[in-house]
This record gives structure tokens, sequence and C-alpha cells, in this order.
């Protein structure tokens, strides 16, 4: 009926319909609200007190432990859906089965390791 | 009769017409907004809106539509400006990218069945999935670009938490895709007519359920926000309005993954036979069972959140990692183990 392209022109509408539906309605915000100057309305909220030194500190390194073992299972999980298309009524369906669970062994094997290893660990 | 659904199949025409349904999610997350505030104040003993508009405070809504839009934007003179104006966006563009792709019920015209979406594509849940994790990126970058202690706490969390519920909502979709032998989310919907997933796949449910609580950022997991702890999360130096796009984007996220759960658990909008054939709404009546299922799981997530309190971030993240991420992979074994027991 329609192509792999034409599909995709709705998703175009909307994303030009995201990208300016916030300007225009910031545009109507700035015409109805009241505009007055003040210095200390600009300051950064801390509960009161004149803010200590930036907030764009220093990540815990523990953070990326978790961002590298996230990259790696999504990483995982990609491969994983197209091999969900294919592995029945294509003729490969034993041997896609055993690859795959040989893959989902190895990569059980790599968590195993993370959680020993304590990277999954919030508090060290 | 066959060259109006040709027009209107047209890819031009349906993407234009879609954009109606941005107007109706928009509102329903209005009413949700609403429901939230006068069903959590019955579910805790309290009576809730009831100044504006009668005893039920219809009216409210209205009034915050009105307070949002006149109050001052501020931005803070040491807050990222680009990126301070640009994270709202992204997070309501996160929302609006996922209306394109969700089927919201369908009308069935003899055989065929014709789905209320904006557009089909083959890939459509993964697309979906993509796209509603944009949102992170959008809360942190209100988060580094309001240059606040709060907001960079709320953002530091919500993103150890995305990552880790990431994984086992991907996986548990998987297990669905595996038994439909697609990833277009209208032909999964179409393949629970006689069962649905949800009895199939119930490990799969669990995950997913959870999964999604916590990628929309709804209590027990709403780190990003923490009102009680972290002033406001990310949105602790918006005001007014811009503040009000990130609010009606979470809501509109809790309606759209309220849809998913149902699209892909819950049936999408059949019901076991016995009941449709007597029902006498005719074509319509898929979209109304559709709507009254994600009604019912819209009211199940509400009732979560005045029930439950907020977990600590490392009870989330061990939850995510250590629970969720071994569970969804017994499920994928599972439905591995049922897709080559009745589909080879």
């Amino acid at each position: 009926m329609t192509g792999v392209i034409d599909s995709y022109i709705p998703v175009a509408i909307f994303f030009i319909v995201a990208l300016i539906t916030p300007p225009v309605m910031m545009f109507i915000v700035h015409q109805l609200s009241p505009r007055s100057k003040a210095e200390r309305k600009l300051t950064t909220y801390e509960c009161g007190s004149v803010p200590i030194g930036e907030a764009r500190i220093q990540f815990n390194v523990e953070y990326y432990l978790y961002a590298i073992a996230f990259v790696l299972f999504d990483v995982e999980v990609l491969f994983l859906y197209p091999w969900a298309m294919v592995y029945i009524n294509h003729g490969i369906t034993a041997i896609a089965t055993v690859e795959m669970f040989l893959f989902i062994v190895v990569v059980l094997m790599g968590y195993l390791y993370l959680w020993k290893k304590e990277a999954l660990k919030w508090v060290k | 009769m066959m060259s109006i659904v040709e027009f209107l199949f047209n890819p031009w025409v349906r993407g234009t017409l879609g954009l109606a349904l941005i107007g109706l999610i928009f509102f329903s997350a209005v009413i949700t907004v609403w429901l939230e505030r006068k069903f959590g104040a019955d579910i805790q003993s309290r009576i809730g809106p009831n100044r504006v508009g009668g005893r039920f405070g219809l009216l409210q809504l209205i009034a915050d539509a009105i307070k949002l839009f006149t109050k001052e934007d501020l931005i803070p003179a040491k807050a990222d400006k680009l990126l301070f104006v640009m994270a709202p966006i992204v997070i309501l563009g996160s929302a609006f990218m996922m209306i394109v792709a969700i089927p919201f019920g369908a009308i069935v015209i003899g055989d065929k069945s014709y789905p209320i979406a904006a557009t089909e594509f083959d890939i459509s849940v993964l697309y979906l999935e993509a796209v509603s994790a944009l949102s992170v990126l959008g809360i942190f970058m209100a988060a580094y670009g309001s240059n606040n202690k709060y907001s960079m706490l709320a953002a530091f969390r919500n993103i150890a938490r995305m990552i880790g519920y990431e994984v086992p909502l991907g996986i548990s979709i998987i297990g669905i895709a595996v038994m439909v032998q697609s990833l277009n989310i209208v032909e999964i919907a179409m393949a629970q007519s006689p069962l649905w997933f949800i009895f199939v796949q119930p490990i799969g449910f669990a995950v997913f359920f959870i999964s999604i609580l916590a990628d929309m950022g709804r209590l027990p997991f709403d780190q990003n926000e923490a009102e009680e702890e972290l002033v406001a999360g990310w949105g602790t130096e918006y005001t007014g309005m811009r503040w009000g796009l990130g609010l009606f984007a979470e809501y509109i996220h809790m309606i759209l993954g309220s849809c998913l759960m149902v699209l892909l658990y819950l049936g999408g909008w059949n019901l076991p036979k016995f009941i449709t054939g007597i029902f006498i709404l005719g074509a319509f009546a898929p979209i109304f069972w559709f709507i009254a299922k994600v009604v019912v799981v819209v009211m199940t997530i509400i009732m979560i959140r005045w029930a439950l309190p907020r977990f600590r971030i490392d009870q989330v993240v061990d939850l995510g990692w250590k629970v969720l991420f071994p569970l969804s992979i017994l499920n994928l074994i599972w439905a591995v183990a049922l897709g080559l027991f009745f589909g080879a």
C-alpha cells in the first residue's frame, strides 16, 4: 500500500510540530505574563541562602560503571531484536536457537562477573 | 468508499489528521492531572480540589492553565540559556514523537480493521522505546542547564535509574516480538485476539509493568522529581509554562505508557469473543474497549503512587539490575520455548 519512506512522513510532521509547539506557547506566555526586574530573582535556588560554588561537579566514577554495563547490555538487546524476527519459519530454527542460547549464556556470564566484581553495587 | 479509505491512508493526510491525536492526548493529560489530585485525595481521605467549579473542582484545570500562562518566565542568571530553553522542547518532543506510532484503538468494518494511528511501520515498538528514552536527555539538559544542585542530583539519579530499567524493558518486549514475529505494534495488538499476552507471559508483564513505571518516572520511582528531598528535582529552577510543558510531558508519558501496556500485554482493543458479540457499539467498540483498558491502567498507576513510598536510589538500581534483568532473561527463555513449541 504505502512505501517504507512514506510511513515516516507523519513522523516528520510530528517532529516539526514538536519543535514549534513550545516556542509558540512561550510566545503566548510572554504576551500575558508580567515582567519585573530584580537581580535577586535570578539567583539560583538553594534554600534561600547564597549558593555556594557551582552545581556542575565531577561525576562519581561509579556512574561510569553503570553506564558501561548499560551500553553492553543494551547492545545485546539490540542484537536480539533482528534474531527474534527470523528465528522461526525461515528454515534456520535449530541453529538460530542454539546460537542465541550460547549468546545469552555468554552474556549472563559477563553479568555474573559484573555482579561478583561489585560493579552493580551502589555504595561501595 | 474505497477512495475515502485510500485518501485517508495517504501519508500526508494521515499525518496531518494525526495531529488531532496530540490535542486529544494533551486534553486527556489535563484530565489525568485533575484525576490524580481528586482520586489521590479520595485515597488519603482528603477532600482535594473543591473551590473552583463546584464540589468536584472541575474548573481547577482551567484555573491551573491560566496560572501557568500568566506566571513570569524566569531564566536564572547562572543558567546555560540554550540548554535551559531547549530542555522542555526535548522532553515534550519525546512525548509527541511517541504519539505518532501508537494506535489508539481501531475501527472495524466487516473483516478489516483500520487502526487509528498517525502512521504504521514495521519497527514501531523499537521506535517507541527509543523515542521514549529521549526524555532522559531532556531532563539532564534541564538539570545541567539550570546549574542547580538539587536538579543535578535529580538528573544523576534519573539517569542511573533509567539505565537500569531500559534493559529489562527491552528484553521483555523481545519476549513478545519472539511470539508475534513482528515489531509492528498494530500486528502485536491484533495477534492477541484469542489470548492476551498477560496470560501467556505473566513474568514478562510484571517486568514490563515495573520497568515502564520507572521509565515514566512515576512513584515509587520518581527520583527525577522527589519533591520531599530535592525541592522539585529537575524542575527546581523552572517557572510557569516552561515547567508546565515538562509536567504535561510527564503526564503524556504516563498515558502513552499505559497505552503501550494495553497494546503489548492487555490485548489492545480486543476482547474475548463472547463479549464483543453482544456489544452494541458496532464498529466503534474497539475504541471504547481500548480507552476503558487505558483508564483502568492509569487509575492503577495513580493508586500505586498514593499507596507506596518512594524507594531509595540504591534500592531502585538494585531492583533493576539484580531482580528484573534476570527475570526478563527467564521470561525470554520461556517465550522462546513457547514460540518453538507452537510456531515451528
